[in-house]
C-alpha cells in the first residue's frame, strides 16, 4: 500500500510575499501572536479554591477536562492535520499546522491542571471515564468518521462544530467557577484556550464558505442539509452529555442554553443563519461576559498572569526616536 | 441558625436572582444599547439581602458586640481601652449617621471579601463598613479622640482611604502588619542573601509586598574567593525568592508578592529580562516575581549615539571602589569604569537592550523601570536612591548593613517601609477644609508608622525609626476630570492636575512641620536635606504657580479651594527651618487597586481602562466595575486609557511629578498592533519629561472581528 500523498503535490515553496488570500495572512499573524504554554498560567495558586469545592463538584470538573482532553487530542493529531490536503493555498496549510500544534498544547494544558490539583490515581480514574463514556466516545465518533471520509466540505464542517460547538460543554464549568470567584488561573488558563479556538471555528468556517462560493446549487443544498442534520446529532448527544456530567449540580438548564448558543455561533462561522431562538439561547450573562476572548481584563500582581499579554512584534528603534 | 458557609457561593439557591448575573449584565448593552447602570444596583442590593444580612452576627447593643469580640480573641483590647465607652459609642453613632451605602456591587463586594472581620472559622461578618472604619480610627488615634473623630469623618465622607494593609487589619487581633511596602537592600554575601530570603518570607507572612535590589550581587561567572567561574549569578536568587514568596501568605488573606529590580549595566541583564519569556525553560521561568530595571541617564545617551553599552562586574566595582555597585552613579563613572581594566566587562547594543526590555514587556507586562539619574536629582535627602518597591511608587534612600557567620547583624543598615493611603481626588475638592483633610491623613499615616514594630527585620525596623517615611497618594483622578466635563488629558485636566499636587504638597509639608514641633522631633539626616537648607523651597517662591485656564481657576474658586501663594511658601520653608520635619518622605502615588472600588473612584491619576472594567482577582474571581459618576449620558468623557494613548498619561504625570517627592505609579497602556518601536519612543518620551519610574506595560487585544461576544460593552471601542 501507498497512498499518495496530497501533501507533496508538486513541489513549491511557500512564499509569503505572495498573498493569495489576506485572511490566511491576518489568522497566522493573529494565532502566532497569541502563542503561549500552559507553563505561563500559576495554576497552583487554585490549589486552596480546588479544595474547597464539594467532592460532586470536583468529579463534575475532572471529568469535564478529560472530556476537552478527548477533543483537543482528536483535532490536534486528526482534525487540523485532515483538513490540510485540502488547503487552497499554501498559507492555509500553514496556518493548519499551527492549529494542529496549538491543539496539541490545550490538550497538554489539561494535564498541567490535573497534575496540579488532582492525584495520579484520580487522574488514571477519570481517564477511564473519558474512555468509557458512551455520548463522550459516540461524539468523538461522529466526528472523526468525518475527518477520516473523503468529502473536504464535511470535514470542515465537522471540524467547525468541534471547535465552536463541542467544546462550550466543557468550558461552561471553568467559566461557571470563575464568576464564582474558583480556579480562577484555571479558568485564565481555558480562556486562553477559548481565545484560540473563537480564531480556529472562525477561520475554518471562513474557508468552508469559501469552498461554498465556488459550489453548484445542488451541492450547496446537499451541504446544508448535512450540516443542520449534523447539528441535530451532536446536539442531541450533547445534551445527553450535559446531563450526565451536569445533573448533581443542577446546572443541566444553563449548560443547555450555552450549548444552543454556541450552536448558533457555530452556524454563523459556517454562514448559516441561526437555529434556535433568541429564548432559548439566554446563557446567564456571569458566563456570557466571563466568555468575552478580547485580553481586556485588569488584574493585579497578587493574582494570577491573566489572559491578556501577546508576542510582540519587534522593530527597531531609528535616529529620530532618539533625537534629544 | 443559618449554616451557610460564606464564602460558598456555589450552593446557593438558584431561584433568587443571581447577584453576578446582575452585575454581569454591566458589561452587556441593553436592546437600546445603554450600559445597565441599574442592574449593577440591584446586584449590590440582591447582595445584601441574599448573602450579607443573612449571614451577619446579630447583637443587641454595641457593648454587647465590642465585649464579645474582645473576649473572644477578635479585637485587640489596647485600641478599645485607650477611650471611655460613652465616646466609642459617640464614634459608632457619628459614623453610622453618615448612612452610608456601597454604590457598586464590586465595591460591596470586595469590601465583605477581603476586608470585613469575619469568625474564626470563616462563616460569618462580624463587622459592617461603619465598624471596620471606627477601628481603624481608633487604632490610629491612639487614645486622641479629636483625631478619631478627624479620621472617621474623613474616610467616611470618602476623602482619605487607608491603604489595604492598614484599612485591613486595625483593630483586629489576628493580623498583619499595617505596613503596606518594603524594601530590601542585598549585598555580595551569602549572609546578605540568605537574611534577604529570610525578612522576604517573615515581611510577606505580615503583609505588604517586598522588593529586594539585586545589583549588588556579583554576576554568573565571576570569581568566588578568587576562583574563576564560580559564582551562579542573580537567577538562581530570583527561584529562591519566587520560591519564598509563594510560600508565605498573610493568613491566607493575600499571597506574597516580590519584586526584584537590577540595574541595566549588571552583566546578568539579559538573563534576568528572558526569566518572563514565553519560552523560557523551567529551571530559569519567573512566574510570579516581578521584574524591574533600574536605567541611568548614559544608557540613553548610548542608545541614543546607537554606541554598544558595558556591563561592569559589581564584584570588581566594590573591590575596586570600595562601595557597593548601587551606590555608584554609572552615569558619572562610566567612561572611567570602561576604561578600568581591572573591572571585567562585556558590551551589548544599548538600542538592542531597550528593543529586548519591550518584547519582554509585551509577552509579560514587566519589567518596571526607574530612572535612577532623574530619581537622584530630584530627591531632596541626602544619600543615594538605587530601587523602587512593588508598584514603583516608593523611592526613598538606604544603607547596607553587615552580617556575622551566624546571620546576626554586625551593623544594623537602612531598609525602607512605607505605609500609603490615599485621597479621593473628587471628594477632597468637595472637602469643607482641604488642608486638615491633608493634615488628618498625614497624622493618620504617621500613627500607623509610629505604631509599626517590625522586629522581624532590624534594618526595616531602624529604618521606619530613623525616618517615619509615608506616602500620601491620590486616586480618582479621571472621575473627577470627568464628572467636571474635563477630558483626560486636555490642557484643563494637565493644569488642574498640577495645580491641585501643588497644592496638596503644600499642606503636606506643613503638616509634617507641625508635627514635627508638637513632637519636638524630626527625621534622622533633616539637617542634610534640602528641606533645612530651603532649597526644596526655592522653585515654589521664585516661580509662578497659578491657573493657567479659566476653567481651572473656577474650579478652584468653586471649591473655595485656595492656592498657596510664594510668601506662604516663604512663611513655610521659615518653618520648616525652624522645626524640622517629622517624615522623611511625605507622598508617592501608588495605583490603588482594591481601595478604590471600596472608594468609589477611578485608579490612581490614570485613565480609566475601561468603562465597564473586567476585575480579576484570586479571592474575588470575575467582577464588573462601572467608573465613577458615569451615566448614558456622559460617555464622551470616559475615553480609557487605550483611546488616550501614552503621550496624554505621561504628561498628565509629568505635571504631578514635579511636585511628589517619592514616586507615582505610572502603567502604559497600548493596543497590540504596536511595535516594541512604539513602547520604546513612549519610554523615551517619559524619561525626557522627567517622569521618575513606569510601572506595568498593558496591551489591549481586541477580539478577531467575527468572534466577539454579541453587545458586550468592553469588546466595544
Amino acid at each position: 500500500m501507498n497512498p499518495t500523498i496530497p501533501l507533496l503535490r508538486g513541489v513549491q515553496a511557500i512564499n509569503w510575499n505572495r498573498i493569495e488570500d489576506e485572511k490566511d495572512l491576518e489568522v497566522w499573524d493573529r494565532l502566532t501572536s497569541n502563542f503561549w504554554l500552559p507553563e505561563k498560567v500559576p495554576l497552583s495558586n487554585d490549589i486552596p479554591s480546588w479544595r474547597s469545592l464539594r467532592r460532586p463538584e470536583q468529579l463534575m470538573t475532572t471529568r469535564v477536562f478529560t472530556g476537552l482532553t478527548m477533543l483537543d487530542t482528536i483535532q490536534g493529531t486528526v482534525g487540523a492535520v485532515s483538513l490540510i490536503p485540502d488547503a487552497r493555498t499554501p498559507h492555509e496549510e500553514a496556518v493548519y499546522t499551527n492549529i494542529a500544534f496549538m491543539e496539541s498544547v490545550h490538550a497538554k494544558s489539561y494535564s498541567s491542571i490535573f497534575s496540579t490539583l488532582i492525584s495520579t490515581e484520580e487522574i488514571d480514574e477519570a481517564f477511564r471515564w473519558s474512555e468509557e463514556n458512551e455520548f463522550l466516545q459516540r461524539k468523538a465518533r461522529i466526528v472523526l468518521d468525518f475527518y477520516y471520509g473523503d468529502d473536504p466540505e464535511k470535514r470542515k464542517v465537522a471540524s467547525t462544530m468541534l471547535e465552536s460547538f463541542l467544546f462550550y460543554s466543557g468550558f461552561y464549568a471553568p467559566m461557571y467557577w470563575s464568576s464564582h470567584a474558583r480556579l480562577t488561573n484555571t479558568a485564565d488558563l481555558i480562556r486562553l484556550i477559548i481565545r484560540d479556538e473563537a480564531v480556529h471555528g472562525y477561520y475554518i468556517g471562513y474557508k468552508y464558505q469559501q469552498a461554498l462560493r465556488d459550489a453548484s446549487p445542488e451541492r450547496r443544498q446537499e451541504l446544508k442539509e448535512y450540516t443542520f442534520e449534523l447539528l441535530y446529532e451532536l446536539y442531541d448527544n450533547e445534551e445527553s452529555y450535559t446531563e450526565d456530567l451536569y445533573d448533581p449540580l443542577g446546572l443541566t438548564e444553563d449548560v443547555k442554553m450555552f450549548l444552543r448558543y454556541n450552536a448558533n455561533k457555530a452556524l454563523m462561522n459556517l454562514g448559516y443563519e441561526a437555529l434556535f431562538p433568541k429564548k432559548a439561547t439566554a446563557v446567564s450573562p456571569a458566563i456570557l461576559a466571563a466568555l468575552s476572548p478580547n485580553a481586556d481584563e485588569n488584574h493585579d500582581f497578587f493574582s494570577g498572569s491573566g489572559s491578556s499579554y501577546v508576542m510582540g512584534r519587534a522593530e527597531d528603534t531609528e535616529d529620530e526616536d532618539w533625537a534629544f | 441558625m443559618e449554616t451557610t458557609v460564606v464564602t460558598d457561593v456555589g450552593t446557593e439557591p438558584v431561584t433568587q436572582p443571581d447577584y453576578h448575573a446582575l452585575n454581569a449584565l454591566l458589561n452587556l448593552y441593553d436592546e437600546n444599547g445603554h450600559i445597565q447602570f441599574e442592574a449593577d444596583r440591584q446586584a449590590a442590593h440582591q447582595y445584601f439581602l441574599q448573602h450579607v444580612n443573612r449571614n451577619t452576627v446579630f447583637f443587641h447593643s454595641l457593648r454587647e458586640k465590642l465585649d464579645h469580640l474582645v473576649e473572644e480573641g477578635y479585637y485587640e483590647p489596647e485600641v478599645l481601652a485607650r477611650y471611655d465607652f460613652d465616646f466609642i459609642k459617640s464614634l459608632f453613632k457619628r459614623a453610622y449617621a453618615v448612612k452610608f451605602r456601597f454604590p457598586t456591587f464590586m465595591g460591596a463586594f470586595k469590601y465583605y471579601t477581603s476586608y470585613t472581620l469575619k469568625t474564626f472559622d470563616g462563616t460569618r461578618y462580624l463587622e459592617r463598613f461603619e465598624d471596620r472604619v471606627c477601628m481603624v480610627a481608633l487604632t490610629l488615634a491612639a487614645g486622641d479622640r479629636t483625631l478619631a473623630e478627624q479620621v472617621v469623618d474623613e474616610i467616611m465622607a470618602g476623602r482619605f482611604q487607608p491603604a489595604t494593609p492598614t484599612f485591613l487589619n486595625a483593630g483586629k487581633a489576628s493580623r498583619g502588619e499595617l505596613v503596606s511596602c518594603f524594601l530590601l537592600r542585598v549585598e555580595d554575601n551569602m549572609e546578605s542573601i540568605a537574611r534577604a530570603i529570610n525578612s522576604s518570607l517573615q515581611l510577606s507572612k505580615r503583609g505588604g509586598g517586598v522588593a529586594l535590589c539585586l545589583t549588588n550581587l556579583r554576576e554568573a561567572g565571576a570569581p568566588i574567593k578568587r576562583i574563576q567561574n564560580q559564582s551562579s549569578g542573580v537567577i538562581p536568587v530570583m527561584k529562591l525568592l519566587e520560591d519564598s514568596f509563594s510560600y508565605a501568605n498573610q493568613l491566607g488573606a493575600r499571597q506574597g508578592a516580590g519584586a526584584v529590580y537590577l540595574n541595566v549595566h549588571h552583566p546578568d541583564i539579559l538573563a534576568f529580562l528572558d526569566t518572563k519569556r514565553e519560552n523560557a525553560d523551567e529551571k530559569i521561568r519567573i512566574k510570579t516575581l516581578s521584574l524591574g530595571v533600574v536605567v541611568p541617564d548614559i544608557t540613553f545617551e548610548l542608545a541614543r549615539d546607537d554606541e554598544d553599552m558595558y556591563l561592569f562586574s559589581p564584584y570588581d566595582v566594590e573591590r575596586i571602589y570600595g562601595t557597593p555597585f548601587s551606590e555608584i552613579s554609572i552615569t558619572e563613572k562610566y567612561r572611567e569604569m570602561v576604561d578600568d581594566k581591572r573591572i571585567a566587562k562585556k558590551k551589548i547594543s544599548a538600542r538592542k537592550l531597550f528593543q529586548t526590555i519591550a518584547e519582554i514587556q509585551f509577552e509579560s507586562g514587566y519589567p518596571y523601570m526607574v530612572f535612577e539619574d532623574t530619581v537622584n536629582r530630584a530627591n531632596p535627602i541626602a544619600g543615594r536612591i538605587s530601587m523602587s518597591n512593588l508598584c514603583s511608587e516608593i523611592l526613598q534612600v538606604s544603607a547596607p548593613s553587615t552580617y556575622r557567620e551566624d546571620l546576626s547583624f554586625e551593623t544594623i543598615g537602612k531598609d525602607i517601609s512605607c505605609n500609603l493611603g490615599s485621597l479621593n481626588i473628587a471628594k477632597a475638592m468637595d472637602s469643607p477644609d482641604l488642608g486638615r483633610t491633608v493634615e488628618v491623613a498625614v497624622r493618620a499615616l504617621s500613627a500607623v508608622s509610629d505604631q509599626s514594630n517590625i522586629a522581624c527585620a532590624p534594618s526595616i525596623e531602624r529604618g521606619n525609626q530613623l525616618s517615619h517615611a509615608i506616602g500620601l497618594g491620590q486616586m480618582n483622578l479621571h472621575g473627577y476630570l470627568a464628572r467636571e466635563r474635563i477630558h483626560y488629558g486636555s490642557p484643563e485636566a494637565l493644569d488642574f492636575t498640577n495645580l491641585y499636587f501643588y497644592t496638596i504638597t503644600f499642606h503636606a509639608i506643613a503638616a509634617s512641620c507641625r508635627l514635627a514641633r508638637e513632637r519636638g522631633q524630626s527625621f534622622a539626616g533633616f539637617e542634610n536635606s534640602d528641606y533645612a537648607n530651603g532649597s526644596y523651597f526655592r522653585k515654589y517662591i521664585e516661580g509662578t504657580w497659578e491657573p493657567r485656564t479659566p476653567r481651572v481657576a473656577e474650579l478652584f474658586e468653586q471649591a473655595g479651594v485656595q492656592l498657596p501663594t510664594p510668601e506662604d511658601w516663604q512663611r513655610l520653608a521659615e518653618e520648616v527651618s525652624q522645626h524640622g520635619l517629622y517624615n522623611q518622605n511625605l507622598q508617592a502615588i501608588p495605583p490603588t487597586g482594591s481601595i478604590s472600588y471600596i472608594n468609589h473612584s477611578t485608579s490612581s491619576i490614570h485613565p480609566i481602562v475601561a468603562k465597564v472594567e473586567i476585575r480579576k482577582e484570586g479571592k474575588i474571581g470575575r467582577v464588573y466595575y462601572p467608573a465613577p459618576y458615569m451615566t448614558n449620558d456622559n460617555l464622551e468623557y470616559y475615553r480609557d486609557a487605550y483611546e488616550i494613548g501614552p503621550e496624554a498619561i505621561i504628561d498628565t504625570y509629568a505635571a504631578a511629578t514635579q511636585h511628589v517627592d517619592q514616586g507615582l505609579s505610572l502603567t502604559l497602556f497600548f493596543p497590540d498592533t504596536v511595535t516594541t518601536r512604539d513602547l520604546n519612543r513612549a519610554q523615551i518620551h517619559a524619561w525626557r519629561k522627567g517622569i521618575k519610574t513606569l510601572y506595568y506595560v498593558r496591551l489591549r487585544q481586541l477580539a478577531l472581528q467575527g468572534t466577539e461576544v454579541d453587545n458586550c460593552v468592553s469588546c466595544m471601542l
